[in-house]
């Protein structure tokens, strides 16, 4: 093999071991970005348990909502995001957040005299 | 003995018409309007933060179907409400002039604090800001008196 082979030929060998890690690199970030974060809330007569979550703009969520109790809902009105559950059932809702900030979602369930007190934060950040 | 006994007289005289109850003159009630609207329910210059729209209305008139129905009826017009008119004073129409007078902010008051000692309750807490804003907005589109029914709970 001539030393212009050579060359040849040890160039390609630098160029793959540079492409094929940038490609699995990228189609694991793909991978990620298609699966949306899961993250499960329980509600209880008058709280949902968290109480605060922190989200990245951008990043699909899914809110799984789980009442213990009586019939209960979750509204985040300025993110248009809504779901409702039946008494001891389970529902969710996926979304992107597309803005940053804290935004304050409430039961939207009348479920008794604390109802008005039933909140979750969420931290949506940059 | 004579101006004594008079005296008794016009002491009773004076206590039992004191005592008794008559609907309020237009003195009355122009001085309680005044007193509402210009001291008592508070909150006048906040604003609405939900805008108004046909999803706002529709998110008010559930959140007020939940709770205020029993006492306003669906419609905000005590429609099916057996005792509205017996209350003392009676649950007033919320479609009338005394009502949608205040601003926005004051029917958030109200509602937040109630009116004592009218038998109207505070429901801070009970019903979210949120709710209650989006009931302010209902109460501006309320449905004709009638249209929407009654509340399940006196139909059955």
């Amino acid at each position: 093999m001539g030393r212009f082979m050579k060359k040849i030929l040890l160039l390609f060998i630098i160029l793959a071991a540079l492409v094929v890690p940038g490609v699995r690199l990228q189609s694991e970030s793909a991978a990620a970005a298609a699966v949306p974060r899961r993250v499960e809330i329980s509600a209880k007569r008058f709280a949902f348990d968290p109480a605060a979550i922190t989200l990245k703009k951008g990043e699909p969520v899914v809110l799984v909502l789980k009442s213990s109790d009586v019939p209960h809902g979750l509204r985040f009105r300025e993110l248009g995001v809504e779901l409702k559950v039946s008494k001891g059932g389970t529902g969710q809702v996926q979304f992107t957040p597309n803005k940053v900030g804290d935004f304050v979602g409430h039961c939207i369930v009348f479920c008794g005299e604390g109802h008005g007190t039933m909140a979750l934060t969420l931290h949506v950040v940059g | 003995m004579k101006s004594a006994i008079c005296v008794v007289l016009a002491a009773v005289s004076l206590c039992v018409c004191g005592c008794k109850a008559t609907p309020p003159g237009g003195a009355e009630v122009r001085t309680m309007w005044s007193a509402k609207h210009h001291m008592l329910v508070g909150n006048k210059k906040q604003k609405n933060p939900i805008a108004t729209t046909a999803e706002s209305i529709a998110d008010g008139k559930e959140a007020f179907g939940h709770y205020c129905a029993a006492c306003h009826g669906l419609d905000g017009q005590n429609t099916g409400v057996p005792f509205a008119s017996r209350m003392s004073p009676p649950v007033p129409l919320l479609t009338a002039k005394e009502v949608q007078e205040y601003t926005d902010g004051q029917l958030k008051w109200v509602i937040d604090n109630g009116i004592w000692p009218s038998g109207m309750p505070g429901s801070k807490g009970i019903l979210s800001d949120d709710e209650i804003w989006s009931i302010v907005v209902y109460l501006r589109h309320l449905p004709p008196a009638g249209s929407v029914g009654e509340p399940e709970m006196y139909s059955h």
